[in-house]
Order: structure tokens, then sequence, then C-alpha cells
């Protein structure tokens, strides 16, 4: 499972909650693979997500968080995507 | 002091546009005449071509009065600008992205259309659209 989470640059919010949503999806599944992008970047992705606010979060390709999500928030959406097998 | 009308002149823009703004909240008259018309300063002219220029870079009317609101809040720092101008090309590029499948889309159906002397009731344009019509139904 692949998470990534679109940042800009010099973003307090972003940066402030970046290791505990990392740790929270490690925590959710052990074998997720953490990106972080800053979105200046990769501007053609994030587009292509349809990414149009930051931060925001993709699952697998597909934009799932719009705004940052709580840890407990992501937690719950990895574990459920586990349980899916997707 | 600036009138409106001078004020609209030295900005290029309408009296009416300049009225709109201040009901939005953007601008606000310095003062009032004797006769009770707006007076206006240098820091509204300013203002004005501030708000110009962030619509010329996309930015809404309501955009704009955040980005007013932001400059006034002692504790906004320049990221946040930036975090806003980063999220309105995004914005733009996904417009371009939109605007640029429906061009390849006119594309497919100008090229189909290879015959310009038929009748109008044969044009495979307008058979084209009326066959996406239905499909979208």
């Amino acid at each position: 499972m692949k998470v990534e989470l679109f940042y800009s640059p010099g973003c307090h919010e972003c940066a402030a909650a970046q290791a505990s949503l990392k740790a929270a999806a490690q925590e959710a599944n052990a074998r997720v693979e953490w990106h972080e992008l800053n979105v200046l970047d990769e501007l053609d992705y994030a587009v292509e997500l349809g990414v149009l606010t930051l931060p925001a979060i993709a699952i697998d390709g597909k934009l799932v968080f719009l705004s940052l999500p709580t840890p407990q928030q992501l937690r719950k959406v990895l574990i459920e995507r586990k349980a899916r097998g997707t | 002091m600036l009138t409106i009308g001078k004020l609209a002149t030295l900005a290029g823009i309408s009296a009416d546009a300049l009225r709109y703004y201040e009901r939005e909240g953007l601008i606000e008259p310095a003062g009032k005449s004797a006769a009770g018309y707006r007076l206006y300063d240098k820091d509204s002219a300013r203002r004005v071509q501030f708000i110009k220029h962030a619509q010329h870079c996309g930015f809404t009317l309501a955009e704009i009065r955040e980005l007013i609101v932001l400059r006034g809040r002692d504790a906004a720092c320049c990221g946040d600008v930036r975090k806003r101008a980063i999220e309105k090309k995004l914005q733009l590029e996904n417009k371009i992205r939109a605007m640029k499948a429906m061009s390849k889309g006119l594309d497919r159906l100008i090229s189909e259309c290879a015959d310009e002397t038929k009748p109008v009731e044969e044009c495979t344009i307008l058979a084209a659209l009326e066959q996406l019509a239905v499909r979208g139904h």
C-alpha cells in the first residue's frame, strides 16, 4: 500500500503533522510505502490525481484526503483498506 | 483625496466595480465629502491595484479578501500566502487540463467531418454530438 502526502514547501501545518501521520500509517500497515511529495516538483501528477488544496493525501494513486486527516482518521482508513484487501 | 470617478479612471476600472468592491468588503472609502460623496486616499488606490493584479493571477474576489485578511494578520507568514498561490496554480492547471481534453474532442469531430459540402442533416459533427448526448443519458 502506497501513501503519498502532497505538501507545499514552507507549510508549517504539513511539517508539524507529517511525523505523526507517518507513524499512524506504519502502525496501521507495517508494509506501507510512505512518500512525501513537494507539490511543485510533482505538479503534473498532483493535477492528474485532482489535488486542488494542500496538504492532501493519496492512497494507492487515488486522492483520499483533501485536507490533513488526524492520525486516527488515516489509521482507520488504512486498516479498512487492508481488511478489504485494496 | 480622490473621488470615486477619479480613482476609477486612475485604476482603469468602472465606478460600479469600485462600489462592488466596497460591498464585498475589499475597499473602504477614507471618508466622505461635505456633499456626502465617497473619498479615497492613496492606500485605497494601492488596494485597487492589488485587487486587479490578484484577479489577473486568477484569484476570485473571495480569495482576494482572504489574502487581504492574511496581510493584516500578525501571525501569518509568507508561506501562508505561497500555499494559496500554489493552490490557485493547481486549480488553473486542472482547468487547463480539462480544456485541453475538450480541444482534443473537438479535433476528433473536426477531422471526422471530411466533406464540408454535405447537407446539414448529414453533418457528422452534429450526428456525433447527438450520439454523445444519447450515451450521456
